[in-house]
């Protein structure tokens, strides 16, 4: 029933998608009479909850709470030193200790939701939304270089993985950076490349032995993953299939020859 | 020890009003959010160090939300504790869908109200997302952050939001573009 542009629409409304991109939305919207809707009401309601919708500031009574909390935190902490690095926990009271403990448990069993991967079938749409969103401005590399040695080590402080990296500017695909990403619950590594055009991210992850998706389309872009050791990769462009296919080709071809 | 606080107050405390709005929308009684802005707070400072990269706001505002996340516990455990947080909205005195029509007028002299007692009425998980991209102006990468879920997750529960919002809206006999 809804438009499949819908949250293309969205995120060109909310300023999440480059220049060309947010123009092919608006174009799509001018002959979608549904996205046409969904923008007015999109506009409507910031307007809306913009003006009407407040709830205001910090009231001074919060604040000078807030400057007595830290004021007792800081001396805290001066005493803890002063008592030889005593654990701040043995000044407070013991039923401290059960409500900590209540908030461990919590923390552990929302641990446990949140680390379990995401279904097979969500894994494209968490792609492909990495993918648009890291076309908006500013948002496509968090490290720049199209030297590997610089771009590799840049994932060990940022993503879970190590990817394999390299230019292939001569076979066409220009390395142009890296960048960190949150998906199927982890710090998945992506590494942008430019063909022609076109940009392509391949996203790596520790995939383990799970299925990854099989070659898709979706909304104009193409998806293609496979794995490689304990790593699952997937590329993602509007490129076509035999870009993206040869890109693959030769990150695979790499892969083989960095673990033999 | 006091180059920490001078750093906190630089970094974190001018995002006091943000928390303290992410906290009464969350939980709605202004009593309890300036509590769960108090101990965010403290726990923020408390793991300041543990602070990396520049992103302060995304930061606390987690902080805040999982202090939210530990009352509710809290309060569920206590199960003596009504759960208030859904129902015990605003002083509102009916539904707006229950009004008979003459009073449709005063609804729309205060469409403030309607509105966020509209809002009020999304799950939390819409709420917040809601809140974070329109009020707090954040990207769906910082929301991403704060509510601890991905951003295609973030896209899809902002779509919800706004969708619910226009359902409310026709279903309270609003007008919304009558009102300017």
């Amino acid at each position: 029933m809804q438009c499949a542009e819908s949250l293309a629409v969205q995120a060109a409304f909310d300023g999440e998608l480059d220049a060309v991109s947010a123009a092919a939305a608006e174009r799509h919207a001018e002959h979608c009479p549904e996205c046409r809707a969904l923008l007015e009401h999109l506009e409507r309601t910031r307007t809306r909850i913009r003006r009407e919708v407040d709830y205001g500031r910090a009231s001074p009574e919060l604040q000078a709470r807030i400057a007595r909390m830290l004021d007792a935190e800081a001396a805290a902490a001066k005493r803890v030193l002063g008592a030889a690095a005593r654990p701040a926990w043995r000044l407070r009271p013991f039923w401290l200790g059960t409500l900590a403990g209540a908030a461990a448990a919590l923390a552990a069993s929302l641990a446990v939701v949140m680390l379990a991967p995401l279904s097979p079938a969500a894994l494209p749409d968490e792609l492909l939304a990495a993918h648009v969103r890291s076309l908006m401005p500013g948002h496509l590399t968090d490290v720049v270089s199209t030297d590997r040695h610089t771009v590799k080590p840049w994932f060990a402080g940022h993503a879970d993985v190590s990817p394999a990296v390299a230019d292939f500017s001569a076979q066409g695909y220009r390395l142009v950076g890296g960048r960190a990403d949150y998906l199927d619950r982890q710090r998945v590594a992506a590494v942008v490349y430019e063909h022609g055009a076109h940009v392509i991210n391949v996203f790596s992850f520790a995939a383990g032995v799970r299925p990854l998706p099989a070659q898709l389309s979706r909304s104009g872009y193409h998806l293609e993953c496979w794995h490689a050791g304990d790593l699952g990769y997937c590329a993602v462009s509007d490129a076509g299939w035999e870009e993206l296919d040869g890109l693959a080709r030769l990150l695979q071809d790499l892969a083989a020859h960095d673990t033999r | 020890m006091d180059d920490k606080r001078t750093r906190f107050e630089a970094l974190v405390l001018p995002h006091l009003d943000a928390a303290q709005r992410l906290a009464r929308w969350l939980c709605r009684s202004p009593s309890d959010a300036d509590d769960i802005v108090q101990e965010a707070f403290m726990r923020a400072y408390r793991a300041f160090d543990s602070l990396r990269g520049p992103d302060a706001r995304s930061w606390l505002l987690a902080i805040v939300r999982n202090c939210h996340l530990s009352a509710l516990a809290e309060r569920r455990r206590r199960a003596y504790e009504p759960l208030t947080e859904e129902h015990q909205a605003q002083p509102a005195p009916h539904a707006p869908a229950a009004l008979p029509d003459p009073e449709r007028a005063s609804i729309a002299r205060d469409q403030g109200r309607t509105l966020a007692r509209l809002i009020a009425a999304l799950p939390e998980e819409q709420r917040e997302v809601l809140l974070l991209r329109e009020v707090e102006d954040m990207s769906y990468r910082e929301i991403a952050a704060v509510a601890q879920v991905p951003i295609g997750t973030v896209m899809s529960r902002l779509a919800r939001a706004r969708a619910a919002l226009k359902l409310t809206w026709l279903e309270a006999g609003g007008e919304p573009h009558a009102v300017r």
